[in-house]
């Protein structure tokens, strides 16, 4: 270890100096207090040895100087004192020494003392630089975080953009709708489109599982689930003889969705799809895996059509629940995913099929979009916390013309 | 996550210990329930007697251990409550996968 030994005695010096370097150290010789902090500031020593008594700068000056310098490694300082007084000991500690040395100096107190101020800077420097190692970990995995969290935030808007937008009007519907993810983008989506002049589609659904895997699937189904991809679409069915393409029944498009995503492992989602056809005044609804549909007719009570079905994307060649109903002009028809009645109150009941018709019972003179509002505010109200555990989806349409 | 292994004539009973089958353990689950597979069972019983819920997820997990059976073997369940079977009726799951009150009726019907 190299040695800052200070001492304006040559004698005291010399004699000091060469029990260090018997003792294996390497020394570094100053005559006072000033000379001494210049080896400091333009060396790497870590280790003074410093006499008290000094003209210029005395030790415990020297002392406070070190420890006030702000220096980018810890240095370790032994006072020497000719009288080993108990107020010189307290000023000195003051000051900042680490130990003292009491003259004249016995080779062997001399020789552990430095041992020991050796194992302390040691431990000092293993930790300092385990401390550098885990700032520099900090610091990578905030910048990865940050730059997680902007990806996260990018897909956000992306997905919303994928939303029926506000100012959108299918002709013959109303539509109002509510979107709130687990985390920054959900597994649920859904949409309301017009499939040709007399049919509109519309649908919900909800990708098995959380975060991103399930967003990027939901994402890649509402782009797939437009009836403007003519000829990939599993909405319609393109004739290429007469290059005519006409809209398939849900009970076929689900069966078309089905085949096109069988996955190899359990990856699958739930989904009602439906269609509102006004030339025949009436919904045509499939229903896969997905929490059953609200249907309000005008003056009677909301009933739960369906009761289930296969979820897609696990088995090939299965069929789907299917069923109809009239659908006249001030009929809803409320789509929501599961988020919404298995969210549950902190004693873990869900919120439940019942409660949600109880909701919605007797607010015909409530607009869709209050309806809605309203519905997700009871929710919201029954968990009693602002972020659901589950992405939370619903999609009400009524009928403005048969 | 807890699981509790016995065997009942030559079925072996695997009962999970956790009341929520959800995103988080669902992974866990699975990866359980295919190690028993790849050690060869051929008859596994799922008691579910703990569980009080089963998410999308875990639906997903199970779905994947049936398949993980490549069509050998039988993998049923028993000991669901309430919430759990309409959770299995409202995905067809009750068509997917038999449902036996007791781990013994369940043993009894696939040895």
């Amino acid at each position: 270890m190299k040695v800052l030994l200070v001492d304006d005695d040559p004698v005291a010096r010399a004699v000091h100096a060469m029990l260090l370097q018997m003792q294996g150290h390497e020394v570094v010789e100053a005559a006072d207090g000033e000379l001494a902090w210049n080896v400091i500031q333009t060396s790497d020593i870590s280790f003074v040895i410093s006499d008290w008594m000094m003209p210029n700068l005395p030790g415990v000056d020297l002392c406070r100087r070190i420890r006030s310098a702000n220096l980018a490694h810890y240095v370790y300082v032994i006072l020497c004192t000719s009288k080993g007084v108990k107020a010189d000991l307290i000023e000195g500690m003051d000051a900042g020494a680490d130990d003292f040395l009491v003259k004249p100096i016995s080779p062997e107190e001399l020789r552990v003392k430095v041992r020991a101020g050796e194992r302390i800077l040691k431990l000092q420097q293993v930790l300092a630089s385990k401390n550098q190692e885990l700032a520099s970990i900090n610091s990578q995995l905030r910048s990865a975080h940050r730059l997680v969290e902007d990806d996260l935030k990018a897909a956000a808007w992306m997905q919303k953009r994928l939303l029926p937008q506000p100012a959108q009007q299918v002709l013959g519907i109303r539509s109002a709708w509510y979107l709130k993810p687990s985390g920054y983008i959900a597994g649920d989506i859904f949409n309301v489109f017009p499939l040709d002049s007399a049919k509109i589609g519309f649908y919900l659904l909800d990708v098995a599982g959380h975060g991103v895997p399930a967003a990027m699937l939901s994402m890649t189904l509402s782009m797939l689930l437009t009836p403007d991809a003519t000829q990939g679409s599993p909405l319609k069915r393109f004739d290429s003889a007469t290059g005519q393409s006409h809209v398939l029944p849900p009970s076929e498009a689900v069966r078309e969705l089905n085949r096109r995503f069988q996955s190899k492992d359990d990856r699958y989602f739930t989904m009602v799809y439906g269609i509102f056809d006004s030339e025949s005044s009436s919904f045509h609804l499939a229903q896969a895996g997905h929490p059953s549909p609200i249907l309000i007719k005008k003056g009677q009570e909301p009933i739960l059509l369906g009761n289930g079905g296969m979820p897609i994307g696990l088995w090939p060649e299965i069929e789907f629940d299917c069923f109809d109903s009239s659908a006249s002009p001030g009929d809803r028809l409320l789509l929501y995913s599961d988020g919404v009645t298995e969210c549950t109150k902190s004693d873990g009941e869900a919120f439940g099929e019942r409660r949600l018709l109880a909701a919605l019972a007797g607010n015909e003179s409530k607009s869709l979009g209050d309806l809605v509002n309203d519905l997700v505010e009871e929710v919201s109200v029954w968990s009693g916390r602002s972020d659901f555990s589950d992405d939370i989806s619903l999609l009400a349409i009524e009928i403005t013309q048969s | 996550m807890q699981f509790e292994q016995s065997m009942i004539a030559s079925a072996l009973i695997v009962k999970i210990q956790v009341s929520r089958v959800v995103a988080g353990v669902a992974s866990e689950f699975k990866e359980a329930l295919v190690a028993c597979i790849n050690q060869g069972h051929k008859k596994i019983v799922l008691d579910l007697g703990d569980v009080t819920f089963i998410d999308s997820s875990g639906l997903g997990a199970l779905i994947g251990s049936l398949k993980a059976m490549g069509g050998e073997g039988q993998l049923v369940l028993c000991s669901a409550c309430d919430a759990v079977i309409n959770m299995l009726k409202l995905t067809r799951m009750d068509k997917v996968f038999l449902i036996f009150g007791t781990p013994e009726e369940a043993a009894l019907a696939i040895s």
